[in-house]
């Protein structure tokens, strides 16, 4: 099923539509929502939030604006972030401030990135480390480019520098 | 031409695809993205390469999460096809409400423990104050009866001299009759002549009832001569026995109605009674 087909049945509401697109994007999107959640049950619950989200909210998206995983991925991070930064969450991990919070999912994290996965190894080679850590901050972390440059203390132009860099090679790679 | 080329290049279309941009920011990429298919296939590139790198670190979820996101989707399926009115679907945000996070429920032993800690704590205070006001109370009855205690002690002294009157010989029991005036009239009192003690019994008294400025008083006819032997009332004494005044020989008692306080020569037409010290 190609990406028009599937858009088009999502916004006739088809059963087999959910069903694909469950089946096309959960993996992605539950690897995203996990790299912000480290516990796996939340991040379920997650993943569920997103789906009855995307379902709920099908009509705001227009593939004009753009790829249908881009916009799934931005309602997926957000929930995630939204997640973490919760009260619940935060009592959760016994008050610890957000920055605190990064560094924690930072070590969790270690355990789901799993070597296991094909082609990461030739990707970890393909970006250069620096260029690997901003994307992943604002990519699967959710940081803004001001944030990441707070955080890893280095100018904004920089980053959107590094940025842009990291997801050249990215292209050059996967093409 | 050169403008669209710096546009791309300055990293702005990566920050957009990445929902780095104010919501300004976005609509501008949007319309020079409308109006320019270079920038357009810019972004559809940058999307496509970060689509493929999430694959890449793409996690499979357990089988049983399909489950039940697809069964709690398809539960609504039905509703959402009756309902054709248009949902307002802005944006993102509109169904911020709808979504209503899973309660995580850990630390509830807590909760309860606490609870259990407080309610022991109340019933602990309660038995308190109880056992307190109790321990008041026998502490005050403990008063009450030593006070009684006291009371009956003393009234068993008072018995025991009484008893040790009736226990020494030496005592006579001497019986006062009434005079021609007062018939009815009687009295006992008993005089121990080794120890010179006088005492007169008030519960056998048998005297007329006087009034508040007169007193009885007792002589003791020596030698022809009345001596005083001191005064009493009629039975207002609780002392079952008066003790009076001593004296070592007697030929006679009498018992004469005095003004309060006693004389001191008796006024002899008012004589009640009057009895031989044999």
């Amino acid at each position: 099923m190609s990406e028009e087909e599937l858009v088009l049945s999502l916004r006739n509401r088809e059963k087999i539509a959910i069903e694909a697109l469950y089946d096309m994007y959960s993996a992605s999107l539950f690897g995203v929502i996990s790299r912000i959640i480290p516990d796996t049950a939340l991040a379920e619950d997650v993943l569920q939030e997103t789906f009855v989200k995307i379902w709920h909210s099908f009509s705001g998206y227009s593939s004009e604006k753009g790829r249908l995983f881009t916009w799934m991925v931005n309602i997926a991070r957000n929930l995630s972030i939204d997640k973490v930064r919760s009260k619940d969450f935060k009592n959760q991990n016994k008050n610890q401030e957000l920055e605190n919070n990064v560094t924690f999912i930072d070590e969790q994290r270690n355990t789901t990135y799993k070597p296991e996965l094909l082609g990461i190894k030739e990707l970890v080679s393909t970006l250069k480390p620096e260029q690997k850590s901003i994307l992943d901050l604002v990519y699967f972390k959710g940081y803004t480019h001001v944030e990441a440059s707070e955080e890893l203390g280095v100018p904004l132009g920089t980053i959107k520098t590094r940025l842009r860099m990291a997801i050249l090679q990215l292209r050059k790679h996967f093409n | 031409m050169e403008n669209i080329k710096a546009y791309i290049e300055s990293g702005i279309l990566e920050l957009y695809v990445l929902g780095d941009l104010s919501p300004e920011e976005r609509l501008q990429v949007e319309e020079m993205a409308a109006k320019h298919a270079a920038v357009k296939a810019e972004i559809d590139q940058i999307e496509q390469s970060l689509e493929l790198y999430a694959e890449e670190y793409a996690v499979e979820p357990p089988e049983a999460v399909r489950d039940k996101v697809l069964n709690g989707l398809l539960i609504n399926l039905g509703d959402d096809r009756t309902f054709t009115k248009p949902r307002k679907h802005s944006g993102e945000e509109v169904f911020e409400n709808d979504i209503v996070p899973l309660q995580v429920r850990r630390n509830t032993f807590y909760k309860y423990a606490f609870a259990a800690c407080l309610t022991l704590l109340l019933i602990s205070i309660y038995g308190l104050i109880n056992l307190y006001s109790r321990l008041q109370e026998s502490s005050s009855q403990l008063t009450a009866m030593q006070l009684d205690k006291q009371k009956i002690a003393n009234q068993v002294n008072v018995m025991d001299r009484e008893l040790d009157m009736y226990r020494d010989t030496s005592y006579r029991i001497l019986r006062l009759k009434g005079v021609a005036k007062t018939p009815q009239s009687a009295m006992t009192l008993a005089w121990s002549p080794a120890t010179k003690k006088v005492v007169v019994d008030m519960h056998s008294m048998k005297l007329p009832v006087h009034d508040k400025q007169h007193q009885y008083q007792l002589w003791a006819l020596v030698g022809g001569k009345p001596v005083d032997m001191g005064v009493f009332d009629l039975n207002t004494d609780t002392t079952s026995v008066k003790q009076m005044k001593l004296i070592a020989a007697a030929d006679a008692f009498a018992v004469t109605l005095e003004p309060m306080g006693g004389s001191v020569s008796p006024t002899l037409d008012q004589m009640v009674v009057m009895g031989a010290a044999k």
